[in-house]
């Protein structure tokens, strides 16, 4: 028995070392080590050795098989340096000049659909996009939009702060947006009254993923700042958005909700479209889902952003598109609007 | 906060089901977390502070149901003469008031069964009946308090003051506490007693052979507080309070009624003080009608804004009927109420949110902004659609596969400060290399000719200032052996969709991770050696842009 693997170990390490691709060394691994394969084979026939010798085979056995194995690694590395190196005798051909490219099918992702079915419906209105950066100063995300330092309600939206020791500034000084808010102060520091914008944009919160739940994620927000903008105006700006992405059927609710940035603040409920308000799994049974954040904008952003509070009033309106897919497309999982999955997203 | 129904039912008689109950808070208060026949659970917010406490519900549950109180909100305390116990401020920005109260003959023992059940309504659990009466009281009124064994606070002396560097503290969970001079504590003259706010110490906790207690009642600065809290990671029900701010009328009343249930458990107060400034300062705002129907957009009665107002205990004074305007005292225990939208959105709330019509904005002018390119951007996600193309969208980061594949150099790649993981410490600098992940998976789920491309942000560490910008990047893996070929096809198609508009613009590749051949200068194949890294054997060849 001894000799037998002795004798597999010498002729195996020969064709090895002497293989010439990466096939050939495949095709050496399964000789090997495939089903039926040579010591596939032999470690069957170990039942019928005395106890004694099968210790020592056994031991040998081992050491045989993890070399074997180990230089199968090492040509298999050895082989793709040899191709990686001849990349350099590969043409860089663009011939023919008129090549005909293979026609796919292609697909925008779901959100980019989404999006643009709302912008359109705000553009009707004549609403404006306005991006605001990603990477942000505290004071566009937080302090001016009424969130001041050591605010306890920071702790409503856990961060994700930039490392600026480089630049010799104050840690935590600039961050990743915590939402599109910040994209108001920015525009009202412009003092470009009045202004009807939106923004449909990505946003960072330090939040471990799951289904439900992930730290990059979507907002759709509106702000209005004018004169005589009011509440009565949000709840019709809530009304038209729930009925052209849930249906006719889908009104707003309003509910005291307490955000810095608005006063008062309101929590938007939707009819829930899915049981005709009846009650139901997605609704919890209540009849009705919370779908944005919104309210009459705090005088205190005024101030910050240099225009007058006694003059303006503002509403502004905001909620998280990726949720309203996951309801209206049943998706059950949020992870899959990030991670490519083609199988995902051809479906739409 | 869970709030115990039988006990809110001893302090307002609505008559509601807790169903009825919850939805009505809900839609006129505060969201409901969940309801059992025994209690309801509040979605707290930062501002409601006085909702920290069943008498501030009680109070809010009367003004939208409108039942009645069981208890007044005025204050009587009338403390006999007696000796002070000795108490010091260190300084009165870490704490405004500070009342200790000695109670001797006390026994102790355990809690009567309806005590038990309150507290257990309310999600805490019974200890025993001295210190359960500071429990009890901190859920009714919202002030925190505390009772130390006389005994072992040496010359019953209380002191407020920051904590020394290295002074430590073990707390009533039996962990040693390190503490800092940012840490507000209560001491005695030898030791740290308490860490202000957030947790007791253990030696001087009651013990069974505890007779006599001092009483204590502060006022700490709350955010002192919030930073310790967070800190020692430690948050506890009166940490909570402390954070969300107290009353000093409040805390005179809560003070009173446990000196009372102390006295009931057959204790004596034979010393108290009252240290720091007592003095209530009412806030009045001015509010208009005016303001009023031009924030809400509807005409909202006079009488009825002040019949609202004064159900929540506000009080008005008419500045004249022909100004329809009102001097509003706010009470005490409203410290979210500062200026006059805080009173409109009171009214609101009281109105009925369900009744405010919508109404759609009036045509205004408003200042053109530039969309050309977020149209430009629109249209060339359809471009790239119709030629065949699949749109992904990749996290904004550098996953730590993608990162051991470039071997880039970090100190030009923005970091994170405080990753939830590895997976979340860089951000992209390409988007490349996000798209080569989802090659590399999408070929491990059966795929063999996969086309994709993403438009988003990148991210540059330029000395230390980290940029921002959109870019265009594509994958192609179409089964051949040159699919650079195809691509570049796949490009010039593009620039004919696109007029050749901005898409000469290359971002700029690093060589070594590319053919040594096939390299454009916004295009290549990828290296064989970075493809078999991530698991790929196929060739894939990519596009870089920045738009």
């Amino acid at each position: 028995m001894e000799e037998k693997l002795k004798k597999i170990q010498k002729d195996y390490q020969n064709k090895i070392s002497s293989s010439k691709s990466l096939k050939d060394l495949d095709e050496i691994f399964i000789a090997l080590f495939g089903k039926n394969g040579q010591v596939d084979l032999l470690s069957h026939q170990f039942k019928s050795l005395p106890k004694d010798e099968l210790k020592t085979i056994g031991l040998l056995f081992n050491q045989i098989k993890q070399e074997l194995e180990k230089e199968i690694n090492y040509n298999r590395l050895r082989i793709k340096e040899l191709i990686y190196k001849s990349l350099e005798k590969e043409n860089f051909t663009m011939t023919p000049s008129r090549w005909e490219a293979k026609k796919r099918k292609g697909h925008l992702h779901l959100a980019t659909q989404f999006k643009k079915e709302i912008i359109d419906l705000f553009e009707k209105l004549g609403f404006q996009q306005f991006d605001a950066p990603h990477i942000e100063f505290d004071k566009y995300n937080f302090e001016d939009l009424n969130i001041p330092k050591d605010h306890p309600s920071r702790d409503m939206q856990d961060t994700l702060y930039i490392d600026v020791g480089n630049l010799k500034l104050e840690p935590g000084l600039m961050l990743l947006r915590t939402h599109t808010s910040n994209f108001w102060p920015r525009l009202m520091e412009k003092g470009k009254t009045p202004i009807k914008a939106m923004s449909f944009d990505r946003c960072f919160r330090y939040e471990a993923v799951d289904a439900r739940h992930s730290h990059t994620f979507n907002q759709f927000e509106i702000a209005v700042v004018g004169e005589n903008i009011t509440m009565a105006n949000l709840k019709y700006l809530s009304d038209y958005l729930l009925k052209a992405i849930l249906g006719k059927e889908a009104k707003s609710r309003f509910r005291p909700k307490y955000y810095p940035f608005v006063e008062p603040g309101v929590g938007i409920d939707s009819l829930c479209v899915f049981c005709h308000g009846k009650g139901c799994k997605i609704c919890s049974g209540t009849g009705w889902f919370e779908i944005a954040g919104a309210g009459m904008i705090h005088p205190n952003v005024y101030t910050a952003t240099g225009l007058d509070p006694k003059k303006y009033t503002g509403l502004a309106w905001g909620f998280g598109p990726d949720r309203i897919l996951m309801l209206k497309h049943g998706i059950e999982d949020i992870r899959y609007f990030l991670e490519g999955d083609l199988k995902f997203l051809e479906q739409y | 906060m869970k709030v115990s129904l039988s006990w809110l039912k001893e302090l307002v008689n609505y008559k509601l089901t807790p169903s009825q109950l919850a939805d009505k808070l809900s839609l006129a208060s505060i969201g409901v977390k969940e309801f059992t026949d025994d209690y309801l659970e509040l979605d707290l917010t930062y501002n409601r502070g006085d909702l920290l406490s069943l008498r501030g519900v009680a109070r809010e549950v009367a003004a939208i149901t409108g039942s009645s109180l069981a208890f007044s909100s005025s204050n009587s305390y009338d403390y006999p003469s007696l000796p002070k116990t000795p108490v010091e401020i260190e300084n009165s920005e870490l704490s405004a008031v500070q009342c200790v109260a000695k109670i001797e003959g006390l026994k102790v023992g355990a809690s009567p069964k309806d005590w038990i059940k309150k507290l257990a309504d309310c999600g805490m659990r019974s200890v025993n009946n001295i210190a359960d009466v500071t429990n009890l009281i901190m859920l009714e009124y919202g002030q925190p308090l505390h009772s130390f064994d006389a005994l072992t606070v040496k010359d019953e002396t209380i002191k407020v003051r920051l904590a020394k560097p290295r002074e430590e503290i073990t707390t009533l969970d039996g962990k040693l506490r390190k503490l800092t001079s940012d840490d507000i504590v209560l001491a005695d003259r030898e030791k740290p007693l308490d860490v202000a706010g957030v947790m007791g110490g253990k030696d001087t906790e009651v013990k069974q052979s505890t007779s006599t207690i001092l009483l204590s009642a502060s006022m700490f600065n709350p955010v002192m507080v919030r930073k310790t809290s967070n800190r020692l990671g430690l948050s506890s029900e009166a940490s909570r309070r402390f954070q969300h701010g107290l009353t000093k009328t409040n805390l005179l009343q809560a003070l009173t009624a446990a000196i009372k249930m102390y006295e009931d458990l057959g204790g004596k107060l034979t010393a108290i003080n009252l240290a720091g400034d007592l003095e209530n300062n009412p806030k009045k705002i001015i509010l208009t009608q005016k303001k009023i129907n031009s924030l809400l957009g509807i005409n909202i009665d006079p009488e009825l804004v002040e019949s609202y107002l004064k159900k929540l205990g506000f009080t008005l004074a008419s500045q004249g009927l022909a100004l329809r305007a009102w001097e509003v005292t706010v009470p005490y225990w409203r410290l979210d109420v500062t200026i006059e939208e805080d009173l409109i959105e009171e009214i609101a709330r009281m109105y009925g949110y369900d009744k405010i019509e919508g109404e759609s904005l009036k045509d205004v002018q408003v200042e053109k902004l530039d969309q050309t390119f977020y149209n430009f951007i629109y249209d060339l996600k359809v471009s790239l659609k119709d030629v065949g193309l699949t749109e992904v969208q990749t996290y904004s980061f550098y996953s730590t596969d993608v990162l051991s594949l470039l071997d880039s150099d970090k100190q030009k790649l923005v970091k994170v400060a405080n990753p939830i993981s590895s997976e979340t410490e860089y951000l992209r600098q390409s988007i490349w290399p996000n798209l080569l992940e989802v090659v590399g998976k999408n070929l491990r789920r059966g795929y063999s000719d996969i086309g994709i491309f993403e438009i988003g942000k990148a991210f540059n560490n330029i000395n230390g200032e980290p940029k921002e910008e959109y870019r265009l990047a594509v994958a192609l893996c179409n089964g051949s052996a040159n699919p650079l070929q195809e691509l570049n096809q796949i490009a010039l198609d593009l620039s004919l969709h696109l007029e050749g508009a901005k898409l000469n613009k290359g971002a700029k590749l690093n060589k070594a991770l590319f053919h040594p051949k096939r390299q454009m200068e916004n295009l290549a194949e990828v290296h064989l050696r970075v493809l078999n890294k991530l698991g790929i054997e196929k060739r894939v060849a990519v596009l870089e842009i920045n738009l």
